[in-house]
């Protein structure tokens, strides 16, 4: 499954830079220290978070893309940082376990 | 970070890069306002690095592209809406006083703030790792203050490392003991 693939799935894309990027496996979490050591490359990682510290962990951990939860607001300039920074990010409206079901449907 | 402690521990040994020959952790806590000072008489930062320093995606390292230290500091305070800031005075400015100071406070009453954690843990920590340097580490809590200040100790111990086994355990107790009497 493609990050871009999302899309068709209730996902709406805020940056896309790489949305060929392939997705393996889905990380869920908001401490960014432990996700920095813990989600792995390719990963959809899920959390609530919006703060420029969630792209540079995206950056060290190598993640497929950000998918903020429960329609987290993302401000403009940090989107602008993303895009510049080639980081997927995506938003669901739906809660964290929510948009984790609808994942656990479509990503191997 | 979980704990505040993994956080100083991590800001203060960019101290000691910076060739720091005192590094001072300084823990105030008032009135349900927690600050912490990192203070140091390193080579000191330029204002653009000060400016830089708090964006992730500055790191003096070679091996990744992102420093997360001072970042997550940031998050931790301003999640309880305390604040940080940094001031700093590089050799070249000020070849006598130079170096950097990292103030940052906490709202400990937040729902979001981080435990401080185990600091004694940090404080050995970074002796263990730095013997040849000096720190000076102060917790004033409304009990009282604990300390520790390792050129006093470097004054009785003459040529004993600070990692020697002893001395570290010595310090452990000392620092334990300081918090039992607090409480």
């Amino acid at each position: 499954m493609k990050v871009a693939d999302l899309l068709a799935h209730g996902f709406r894309a805020l940056s896309l830079p790489d949305g060929d990027r392939e997705i393996d496996g889905v990380y869920i979490g908001d401490l960014l220290s432990w996700v920095m050591g813990r989600a792995q490359m390719d990963n959809a990682w899920i959390t609530i978070m919006t703060n420029v510290n969630v792209i540079a962990v995206a950056s060290l951990a190598d993640t497929s893309c950000v998918i903020l939860a429960e329609g987290a607001v993302m401000p403009d300039d940090l989107v602008k940082t993303a895009k510049e920074k080639d980081i997927n990010v995506l938003v669901s409206d739906e809660p964290i376990y929510e948009t984790a079901l609808a994942l656990a449907g479509l990503v191997s | 970070m979980k704990e505040l402690s993994l956080n100083i521990l991590d800001v203060a040994e960019n101290s000691v890069k910076a060739g720091a020959t005192l590094t001072q952790i300084l823990l105030d806590e008032e009135d349900g306002i927690l600050t912490l000072q990192i203070v140091d008489d390193g080579c000191g930062m330029s204002e653009d690095v000060v400016h830089s320093v708090v964006d992730p995606f500055y790191t003096t390292r070679t091996t990744r592209k992102v420093g997360m230290g001072i970042p997550l500091l940031k998050l931790a305070c301003e999640q309880t809406g305390g604040e940080l800031s940094i001031e700093s005075v590089t050799a070249e400015a000020n070849p006598v006083e130079h170096g950097t100071h990292v103030t940052a406070t906490f709202n400990m009453n937040h729902i979001d703030f981080t435990p401080l954690g185990d600091v004694c843990a940090s404080v050995l920590t970074l002796i263990q790792g730095h013997p040849d340097t000096d720190f000076l580490f102060e917790h004033k809590k409304s009990g009282g203050v604990v300390e520790l200040d390792t050129r006093k100790l470097r004054e009785v111990l003459e040529d004993v490392p600070l990692n020697s086994y002893d001395v570290m355990e010595w310090i452990r107790v000392y620092l334990q003991e300081q918090y039992e009497a607090l409480s």
